[in-house]
């Protein structure tokens, strides 16, 4: 098979002399898209080669692969925005994961055992104000730490061209941060706690068709209940900590992946 | 990884010496792996021989003149670094929560409503947006009704400012870098984050000691002002900056 030199990097004229089907061209195009951005073929010839060699060698890291030299120090302190909230994200789920030795997601009691438990851990237990703070703090940083993340990538234009992808993954992994915060400010059941809930639920009916839908499904019913907590709670340590976790290890391979954009 | 079938007797660190790994003629190349399948697996590989052969293309091509130092070694100096900045900031974070133990309100009685009701403060310019009710659009035609309540013009306020975040990507493209090679877009970004400090300020407005209206004005006005500032401003500045740009980088790769 011989291709002729002058339409290499047309692949549109390449892809329309091929006669595809509807299937192959559409196949063909995310897979051109993917790889313009990604260099998926470097990736699929490693694990190729993993397959047929057996032997695994670690892939270069950014710095060796992309040549960077020290203009990688250019806005340095801003640059690392992204792994001070990685670190507080894993500071948050480590204390997260010792507080939820102690707390219960429960109404009932009096005047909650949820409020109740807050409470203990906040007076009775030892060091137990700490973990709760060092949680607390861990995940207001990492919120502030994502938000100035963000304008970092804006002002250096670092979502340019290759990088979409990882600009729309930014915006989800910003908006699941912020249903962390909200889940978790729902947990303690204290008097801010209920009317942030209610404000929740009243967001969620004023969406156009589904609202009733979603007020169901996030908060189990149109007032705050057991089943709201519930929620909120499996929400707080199942689910959104496998989602968001998943995603941060994809945007971050993403990273590894491209390099890191300069400002240059 | 690569090809080729020169295997020399040298020992090699890539596991294609002797030993327990198959010799390199066992690994089939790109085209007897695209020879042996059909469909969309046979396609991918047409396509990734073809990728290949082009970014080999662009090797040759390539005038890119190799520095002294390729990379910044990760032992000690990426490892120390971090190491350094870990420290530092899991230092400050357990600083801040001995200092500042968090607040435990009163427990939850959903039959007094607080006069304050506020959502942490990452929330403000979502909460905010929520409060636009004055800005929903009255219809001549429904005889003055509204089209949506507030509530939903309040949730789509804010899919559409995610929304517009979103598709930046899509909107601006080609290499500049800095906000002086692009100062329209970076007015945009000066904008955004005006306009989400005073939405913020804007959501807490019965704690602002301002005229509700006076307030309501600077939240659409400020950010307007800021971006037009930080547009001429830069716009002022590009040209000196681009000529120092210019100078280094012509340094650094002579023209022909």
């Amino acid at each position: 098979m011989s291709l002729q030199k002058k339409d290499d990097y047309d692949h549109s004229t390449w892809m329309q002399k091929k006669d595809l089907t509807v299937v192959e061209k559409t196949y063909l195009t995310i897979l051109m898209w993917l790889d313009k951005r990604l260099r998926v073929v470097d990736y699929l010839e490693l694990l190729e080669n993993l397959y047929y060699k057996t032997n695994l060698q670690m892939p270069k890291s950014h710095t060796e692969q992309y040549n960077l030299d020290n203009k990688f120090w250019y806005w340095y302190p801003l640059y690392a925005l992204g792994f001070f909230s990685t670190l507080a994200y894993v500071v948050a789920a480590v204390s997260g994961a010792l507080l939820g030795f102690y707390y219960s997601p429960a109404t009932t009691g009096d005047p909650s055992t949820a409020y109740n438990q807050v409470a203990f851990i906040m007076t009775d237990l030892n060091f137990g104000y700490m973990l709760r703070s060092i949680h607390r703090w861990s995940a207001q940083v990492m919120t502030a730490a994502v938000f100035l993340h963000m304008l970092r990538v804006y002002f250096t234009g670092s979502y340019k061209e290759p990088r979409e992808l990882n600009w729309l993954i930014g915006i989800v992994l910003i908006s699941l941060t912020m249903v962390f915060g909200y889940t978790g400010y729902l947990l303690p059941w204290d008097q801010l706690a209920f009317w942030a809930g209610q404000i929740g639920v009243e967001m969620s009916l004023s969406i156009p068709l589904a609202g009733e839908w979603v007020a169901q499904l996030m908060f189990g019913g149109f007032t705050l209940t057991q089943a709201t907590l519930q929620r909120m709670y499996i929400l707080h340590v199942f689910l959104l900590p496998f989602v968001v976790t998943t995603l941060i290890a994809i945007h971050i391979g993403i990273v590894w992946m491209q390099g890191i954009a300069e400002p240059h | 990884m690569s090809d080729d079938n020169d295997t020399t007797d040298d020992v090699r660190t890539d596991g294609s010496g002797p030993g327990i790994v198959p010799p390199d003629d066992e690994v089939p190349t790109w085209r007897e792996r695209k020879e042996r399948k059909q469909g969309l697996a046979r396609l991918t590989y047409e396509y990734f021989e073809r990728a290949r052969r082009e970014d080999q293309d662009l090797r040759q091509e390539s005038s890119y003149v190799e520095r002294d130092v390729l990379g910044f070694p990760t032992w000690p100096h990426e490892v120390i670094r971090n190491l350094a900045i870990t420290c530092f900031f899991v230092g400050m974070i357990l600083f801040l929560s001995a200092t500042l133990p968090p607040h435990l309100g009163a427990p939850a009685d959903p039959s007094s409503t607080p006069s304050i009701i506020l959502p942490d403060w990452y929330l403000y310019w979502s909460f905010g947006l929520l409060k636009l009710g004055d800005l929903n659009p009255e219809l001549a035609i429904l005889g003055g009704e509204k089209l949506m309540a507030d509530r939903t013009y309040g949730v789509l306020a804010n899919i559409v400012v995610v929304g517009a975040i979103a598709i930046v990507p899509f909107l601006n493209k080609g290499s500049a870098r800095r906000p002086v090679e692009q100062p329209f877009w970076a007015a945009v970004g000066v904008f955004g984050v005006t306009f989400a400090m005073t939405i913020a300020v804007l959501s807490i407005k019965n704690l602002v000691p301002m005229n509700t209206k006076l307030l309501q004005d600077l939240t659409f006005l400020l950010p307007f002002v800021t971006g037009a500032i930080s547009y001429a401003v830069l716009k002022t500045m590009r040209e000196g900056y681009m000529y120092d740009l210019n100078r280094r980088y012509y340094r650094l790769r002579p023209p022909k």
